[in-house]
């Protein structure tokens, strides 16, 4: 059931991460207004979409689950504040918000999940301590 | 404390409101100033989540609740203490059970390297340390006379077992070893020309792989032998001294690691093959009983001794550890009753070894070797029986100091297990017990075995055995005797306040004090 629920997690959040590639990659226009509105153009748009890269491979190898985890909440918790502070909620960007909150929330149960994986701090997450 | 030290709860403190104003900082600079503030911001977020979960969540660490994120790093560094003491703060005499100056001489043994030491030794030379007598006219190494031990001869059976080193490696169940360094070990007493025990692990599918002699090890679970209600399955026994590479049975009574407690394998270290192989679940620790079913007391043991003795036609030995001489003498006179003695009786000391062990027995329990194996063979003398079998000695017999020191005190043969692990590389980390032994010999896990290469370590067994052959004809020469068992306690220097001290006989005292 746990197994389940985390793969399915994994490969949910793995799927929207990589597929943002296709915009931050490639230049597309959407993309680079969002980014120029932060004042992150060009380099915090191609140093978002590494980390998104990076956070959904690991999302997908069993061994660095909690790692890729991690780095999706922070690279998420950083869009949900973008979203709050300065890109606002309009038409496509409500969708955008929707997903990253929903990535947010995944990554999340993930970490509790797979908390285990991580040096120090995992042993936090062993089941028969609290 | 003075005004200028550091006052690690204040820092805590600090550090606790530090963290998330940090957040909120980095937010409004996030806001205001650069968006690429806000990686900070998302940090410290999650920095602040870890320590709001320290200090109001978790009740496990009193510490982590009182001070915080920083307080993990008292954790931190206490799980590297050991690291730290083995290699920068320990002395060379000071770790336990093997120092460094003992281990360095089995390594330098292993790679074959000359151990001659330098300048003068470590040790104490006080007034309880016990020394070899040599002679003033020590023997040439020609004269010594070969070194031969048959097992079963005096019962006069067909097969005898004949060994021409004093050397053998002792138990070390399969479970215990994984398989790498089973093979690495049987290889190497095959190229050594040494026996090797089986220890408790069942049927010893891997040991036999080598083509080495053999002595299989029936443990209080007869893992490998085991009948209904574990008693002995004669069948099974009669298959197994089929294979013609197994040249004795050992009973074990004991170990001095556990004396009166079964084996114990983790948990951990139970792999499918193994479960097999024992005929054991696999995920409850593995708990031998603490005696045989048939051995209730000296009567049923010494029966029971006879019975394998006739089922496998092998010699037959029993291994035990000391608790009670009382216990001991008595077990003797009912061997000399149903006239059925053992081809061999191992002695194991309370420092033995071993995979796994509640502390308080490892620490406490069982007579240490040395007054165990002089106070038996007195027993055997006095009875007028010591001719009837062989004595062989365990017990951190690493070294050849110690091993003349046993045969001097009646042994006639010496099993080690430690000295050969640490010749195919054990380092003493001490985690045997938890599958992840980082050189791959007591771990089961594949990416760990696959540091130890069985070739390469066989060599070292080998360059191990004839190294130490080597020193133990240099040492018996300068004793001027011509056999080990030649050696008795009056050619041990025993000082007053040795521990041995109570065990020599008058005679031997008066020469003592000379």
């Amino acid at each position: 059931m746990i197994k389940i629920t985390s793969i399915v997690l994994r490969i949910f959040s793995a799927v929207i991460l990589l597929q943002t590639l296709r915009f931050n990659f490639t230049g597309h226009q959407d993309s680079v207004e969002i980014f120029s509105e932060l004042g992150m153009e060009p380099s915090g748009r191609i140093i978002i979409g590494v980390l998104e890269l990076i956070a959904g491979i690991l999302l997908l190898i069993p061994f660095s689950i909690a790692w890729g985890a991690i780095l999706a909440w922070g690279v998420m918790s950083g869009a949900i504040i973008g979203h709050f502070t300065q890109l606002g909620f309009v038409d496509g960007r409500l969708s955008m918000f929707i997903l990253s909150v929903a990535v947010w929330v995944s990554c999340s149960f993930l970490i509790v999940l797979h908390g285990r994986q991580i040096p120090v701090i995992g042993h936090m997450f062993d089941k028969s301590k609290v | 404390m003075t005004s200028l030290a550091i006052d690690l709860h204040r820092i805590s403190k600090f550090a606790n409101y530090t963290i998330p104003f940090l957040s909120v900082l980095f937010f409004i600079l996030g806001s205001n100033v650069s968006f690429y503030f806000h990686f900070l911001t998302v940090a410290f977020l999650f920095l602040t989540i870890v320590n709001f979960f320290y200090l109001k969540v978790q009740t496990e660490h009193a510490l982590l609740r009182n001070f915080g994120f920083l307080a993990q790093g008292r954790y931190i560094i206490e799980s590297i203490g050991p690291e730290l003491r083995q290699y920068l703060y320990a002395s060379d005499t000071e770790e336990r059970p093997f120092n460094r100056s003992e281990r360095a001489e089995i390594y330098r043994k292993a790679k074959d390297i000359d151990s001659a030491s330098s300048f003068g030794s470590l040790k104490d030379f006080d007034t309880s340390e016990i020394k070899i007598r040599h002679s003033l006219y020590p023997r040439d190494q020609e004269d010594l006379t070969p070194y031969s031990l048959t097992f079963g001869e005096e019962r006069g059976i067909k097969n005898t077992f004949t060994i021409t080193s004093p050397l053998i490696i002792s138990a070390m169940s399969y479970g215990a070893l994984g398989e790498h360094a089973v093979r690495a070990l049987a290889r190497g007493a095959k190229l050594a020309g040494i026996p090797m025990n089986t220890g408790e692990g069942g049927f010893p599918k891997h040991h036999l792989k080598e083509d080495c002699n053999l002595i299989f090890q029936m443990g209080t679970a007869k893992f490998g032998v085991r009948g209904e209600e574990g008693n002995l399955d004669d069948q099974k026994l009669k298959e197994l001294v089929s294979h013609e590479q197994i040249k004795m049975i050992e009973i074990k009574l004991s170990q001095g690691a556990k004396p009166g407690k079964g084996g114990l394998l983790p948990k951990e270290k139970i792999t499918k093959e193994i479960a097999e192989l024992r005929g054991v679940p696999m995920d409850k620790d593995v708990i031998s009983p603490p005696h045989h079913n048939e051995c209730k007391d000296k009567a049923t043991t010494v029966a029971f001794l006879r019975k394998v003795q006739e089922v496998s036609s092998l010699p037959v030995g029993l291994k035990l550890c000391v608790g009670s001489f009382t216990e001991v003498k008595a077990l003797v006179q009912e061997m000399i009753d149903q006239d059925t003695f053992p081809d061999y009786i191992s002695i194991d000391g309370s420092e033995g070894g071993t995979g796994a062990a509640p502390k308080a027995f490892m620490d406490r329990v069982g007579v240490p070797l040395y007054p165990a194996l002089s106070g038996v063979n007195k027993i055997l003398c006095k009875a007028g029986v010591r001719d009837r079998l062989k004595l062989l000695a365990s017990g951190k017999l690493v070294n050849p100091g110690r091993q003349m020191l046993a045969f001097a005190l009646g042994a006639q043969a010496i099993y080690s297990a430690r000295g050969f692990m640490m010749a195919m590389g054990c380092i003493q980390t001490l985690q045997c017990g938890n599958n992840t032994c980082p050189v791959g010999i007591t771990t089961h896990d594949r990416s760990l075995q696959k540091g130890l290469d069985i070739g390469a370590k066989s060599i070292r067994i080998k360059n191990y055995v004839q190294n130490i052959e080597h020193d133990l004809s240099e040492l018996l020469s300068a004793t001027g005797q011509k056999t080990f068992e030649s050696l008795t306690m009056k050619n041990l220097y025993v000082p007053e306040d040795s521990t041995l001290a109570p065990l020599l006989d008058n005679t031997t005292r008066q020469l003592s004090n000379l």
